[in-house]
This record gives C-alpha cells, sequence and structure tokens, in this order.
C-alpha cells in the first residue's frame, strides 16, 4: 500500500515548463519569423506598415500558427502558481479566484495578438492599408496596453506570498516584493496611447523594451521559484505523509 | 504625542521645510542672469540631494540599519546627485 | 504559529552600550525600493540628457508650469512623512498605538491632498492645450509626474493597509510590524523622489 501526497509534482511542473515555452515559442514566432521584437514605429504610412506584411507573409502566417499554439499556455503556466495561490491563503479563496479569473481573461489577450495578425497577413495584398494599421496598433495595444490585469495579478501574487501561513513558506519573501516591484514596472506600457514617437510610443524604450524585459523576465523569475516552490513542498508533504524522514534542520 | 515628537527626525522635518523653502525662493524668477541661474540650479540640486540623504537616514532609520544596506542608500545619493548635477551642467 | 526565518526579521532588541542593526522592514522590501529609485535616476538622467539637446524649449516650457503648487505638493509630502515616522514610533509602544491610526490617517490624507493639487495643475495645463505630446519637455513632464503620482497611489493603498493593522485590537506579530516599517519606507520613498523631481522638472533651468 504506497502512500500518496495530495500533491502531483510531475503536472505541476509540466504546467510550468508550458510558460518556457510559450516564451521560447515568442522567440522563434515574434521575433525570429516575424521580425516583431521591436514593434513596427506607429509613426509609419499606412503604406510603409503594409509593405511589412506584404514583404513576410509566408513568415507571419507561419508564426502566428506557432505563437497561437504556445500563448494560450498562459493559462496553464498561470494555474500552476495559483494552486500555490490556494495552498497560499487561508479560508475563503479570494486571491485564488482573483487569479482564476484575471489569467482566464488574459490567455485570451494573448492569442488574440497572433490571430490578428494572421486575419492582416491573410489578405496583405488587397486588404486597405489604412485597415492594415488600425489593426496593427490595434495588436500593439492588445500587447502593451492591456497592462493592468497583469499587474494586479502581480500585486495578489505578492499579498499570497506575504500572507503565507505555510511552515515552511512556499516562497522567500523577497518574490513577494520582486511582484510589486514589476506591478509598477510594467505601467509605462499605458502611456503608448500618447504618443507616437520617442521614449513611450508603442517601439520605444520605456513603453514596449522596459515593459517587455521586465515581464518576461519576471515570468522567468516566477517559473525559477516556483519549481523551488515545488521541490520544497513536494518535500514538506512527504514529511507530513510519513513517506520521508525530516531531516530539515529549521523551518527554510 | 509630545513623547512621540521628541526625535531627531521631527528637527529634521523642520529643516527640511526650510531647505523647501529655500529652493523654492532661489528657483523663482527674479531676473537673474544665466551664470546666476546656472549656480542657483547646482545649489538647489545639491539641497535636494541632502534632503533625500536625511529622509533615508532619520525618516527610512536607516541609521540603524546595517552598514551595507546604509551604505547603499548613501552611495545613491553622492553617485545619483553628482549625476545629475554633472548632467544638468554639461549635458548637450 | 509562524516560524520566522531568523535571518531575516530581527526583533529591535537594544543592548545597553551596543546598537544592534536592524533592517527596516525587509530585505526585500529594498530589492524593490532601491530598484525603484535606480529606475528613476535613469529617469532623471534621460531628462537632462534630452535638456541639454534643447536647452532653450526646456527652459521656455519650464516657464509654463506652476512652481507654488509644485512647492505646496512638497509639503503636503513632507508632512505626510513626518506624520508616517510618528506614526511607526506610536505603532511600536503599546500606551501610544491608539494615536498611529490617526496618523496614518492624516498622511494617507496629505497625499489626498497632493492628488488634488496635481489634478489642478494637470487640468490647467489640458485646458491650456498643453498636452504629453506638444513637445519634449512636457512629455518628460507629463511622464515623469504620472509615473510619480502611480507610484503615491500605491502608496495610499499601502498606508491603508498600514492603517488598518494599527487599528486592530491584537499585538502586530513580527511580519506585521516589519510590513508596517517597509510600507513607512516605501511612503518616504515617494516623498524623496518627489524632493527631487519638483526642482529637476520646475526649478532649475
Amino acid at each position: 500500500m504506497t502512500r500518496r501526497i495530495e500533491m502531483d509534482s510531475g503536472l505541476m511542473k509540466a504546467a510550468l515548463w508550458t510558460g518556457v515555452a510559450l516564451v521560447a515559442a515568442m522567440i522563434l514566432s515574434q521575433g525570429i519569423l516575424m521580425h516583431f521584437i521591436g514593434p513596427p514605429s506607429p509613426d509609419l504610412t499606412a503604406q510603409e506598415l503594409a509593405q511589412k506584411f506584404i514583404n513576410r507573409t509566408g513568415e507571419i502566417r507561419v508564426g502566428c500558427l506557432i505563437m497561437c499554439m504556445f500563448w494560450g499556455f498562459w493559462a496553464t503556466w498561470s494555474m500552476a502558481i495559483t494552486v500555490f495561490i490556494r495552498k497560499m491563503e487561508k479560508g475563503y479563496p479570494i486571491l485564488t479566484y482573483c487569479s482564476i479569473a484575471l489569467n482566464g481573461g488574459g490567455y485570451v489577450f494573448f492569442i488574440l495578438i497572433p490571430m490578428t495578425w494572421a486575419v492582416i497577413a491573410f489578405r496583405p495584398e488587397t486588404l486597405d492599408p489604412a485597415i492594415m494599421q488600425i489593426m496593427n496598433d490595434w495588436v500593439w495595444f492588445d500587447y502593451l496596453f492591456t497592462w493592468p490585469p497583469f499587474a494586479v495579478w502581480m500585486v495578489i501574487i505578492g499579498l499570497a506570498i506575504l500572507k503565507d501561513h505555510n511552515v515552511p513558506a512556499l516562497y522567500p519573501r523577497w518574490v513577494a516584493y520582486l511582484n510589486f516591484w514589476c506591478a509598477i514596472l510594467i505601467f509605462p506600457a499605458g502611456l503608448i496611447v500618447f504618443f507616437k514617437t520617442g521614449l513611450f510610443a508603442y517601439d520605444g524604450v520605456g513603453a514596449f523594451w522596459m515593459p517587455f524585459f521586465v515581464f518576461f523576465g519576471w515570468m522567468v523569475a516566477m517559473t525559477l521559484t516556483t519549481f523551488q516552490a515545488i521541490t520544497r513542498h513536494r518535500r514538506t508533504l512527504e514529511v507530513k505523509a510519513g513517506i520521508a524522514a525530516d531531516t530539515s534542520a529549521r523551518a527554510l | 504625542m509630545p513623547t512621540l515628537l521628541r526625535t531627531p527626525a521631527s528637527v529634521v522635518w523642520l529643516v527640511l521645510v526650510a531647505a523647501t523653502a529655500f529652493s523654492w525662493t532661489l528657483g523663482t524668477d527674479h531676473g537673474l542672469g544665466p551664470d546666476a541661474q546656472q549656480l542657483a540650479g547646482i545649489a538647489i540640486l545639491a539641497v535636494a540631494f541632502v534632503k533625500i540623504r536625511f529622509i533615508g537616514l532619520y525618516f527610512m532609520e536607516l541609521r540603524e540599519a546595517p552598514i551595507l544596506l546604509r551604505g547603499l542608500f548613501e552611495v545613491y545619493c553622492a553617485a545619483v546627485g553628482t549625476l545629475v548635477i554633472s548632467l544638468f551642467l554639461f549635458a548637450r | 504559529m509562524v516560524t520566522l526565518p531568523d535571518a531575516e526579521v530581527a526583533p529591535r532588541t537594544p543592548r545597553p552600550g551596543r546598537r544592534v542593526p536592524h533592517v527596516p522592514g525587509e530585505p526585500g522590501a529594498w530589492i524593490f525600493i532601491l530598484g525603484d529609485m535606480c529606475v528613476f535616476a535613469v529617469f532623471f538622467s534621460v531628462y537632462l540628457i534630452q535638456r541639454g539637446h534643447d536647452p532653450g524649449l526646456f527652459a521656455h516650457s519650464q516657464g509654463e508650469l506652476n512652481r507654488n503648487l509644485g512647492a505646496l505638493n512638497t509639503i503636503f509630502l513632507l508632512v505626510s512623512s513626518l506624520l508616517v515616522v510618528l506614526a511607526v514610533r506610536a505603532i511600536r509602544e503599546e500606551s501610544l498605538r491608539h494615536l498611529a491610526s490617526r496618523l496614518f490617517l492624516g498622511a494617507i490624507g496629505c497625499g489626498g491632498c497632493f492628488i488634488v493639487v496635481k489634478a489642478f495643475e494637470y487640468h490647467e495645463k489640458l485646458a491650456a492645450g498643453i498636452t504629453p505630446a506638444t513637445n519634449d519637455f512636457f512629455m518628460y513632464y507629463f511622464v515623469l509626474t504620472g509615473l510619480h503620482l502611480f507610484h503615491l497611489l500605491f502608496g495610499m493603498a499601502v498606508l491603508t493597509v498600514l492603517w488598518r493593522f494599527a487599528r486592530q485590537e491584537a499585538p502586530l506579530s513580527h511580519y506585521k510590524l516589519a510590513f508596517v516599517e517597509g510600507g513607512a519606507c516605501f511612503w518616504h520613498m515617494v516623498d524623496l523622489l518627489w524632493i527631487v523631481l519638483f526642482p529637476l522638472l520646475f526649478l532649475v533651468r
């Protein structure tokens, strides 16, 4: 009769790996194939913008297919962390439910990005360039201007970590503060509505590059610390179930 | 309440308010020539970074912090202060 | 109930003759605070470099700013910081803890005044047809003050939590006390950033 712990760490880790796949797919599709890391300037004329889609139609179509397949993984990746949020909060799962709601919507914004690009690249020669321009602007706004729910989720993660009642704690406390900081750092993405050139246009250092690196850097940090949390928590559960001996010298 | 106020931080606060008034006076238009204006600018910026050092040491209680943390903050004040004043003077 | 990681949150136990170094808040909070200060340092530098490209434009546009409102806002933040300092001192003393919640509330009030003045200031500009897209100076003015305002709003949320903590019946746990200190430091950072921003944007030319 084998005793089991209540966490399937294999599945938890697999969910985290889907996030890694998401980032890898982005680099391949958005970057290498589509040449959309960073964005085309909002200052381009409709004709110039249309030409970008006409020149790389094939690459954009393939890239969009790949991106669409992998960007839905935002949902699975975020749920690995959400499971731990459930474990960290006591009582009625308000933070957990908020996380599910925020991320259930989140992946939709993610896959609308490649979907829209694919639609633009569907008939680029005959589609009116002015329409292509609006659709392309729309994509970059979807990419950047929709930062708030993600910032809210970062704050929720931070809150959950600070309120963690587990012994040992699932995450080190600095991860909470890192989340609070990243939530603030992606705010400049909201400034793209005011500018077509310069630092805070949607191709600018302040509004694109900084939030871009902060966001995906945060994904990497959360992936790494959650892997550690899985290992640590698995140990705790095994000790509790009597499967493993308690060799920890002190809590955390 | 009086017990609460009996701390160096209260005196520091008065100094900060006075410094703000000083900077505000220096910064308002009074037909200074460009050289005097630049000197005023340096003074105002220097005062600003001295002020933030006080905020860190007395309000954030870094005076009692481990030397590494206090050191990082002091280095920030000195380095960023120097950088800002240099850029103010020399950036073209 | 919760075992504390020893090294991180050291309680204040002053020993006669020797000062025990104490991290205000938690080490993790300082990654946030110092990191944020560095990000602003980058913004300060970028602003000054851009100013160097067109000092005439910057000086002229700066003339349109309302220095009095800016100075008023500095005073509001300084007062709020003092109230926070006093509140943290109060919250540590059992006999004075009841004052802490009122002091935090006062600080929140000052923050509110800052927001009102800032809203009026922005309104003044927008009504005169000045927007972030008007020229480079005003882009930096709106973005830097806007970013600061965002931090202030975050800080007000933190102060609200501190106010709630101050009102609870039971004495505060080590972690809550550490959060109070850390939260207070974040608010002081908001003050500190404005102390640099105000002269940078409004005063020096």
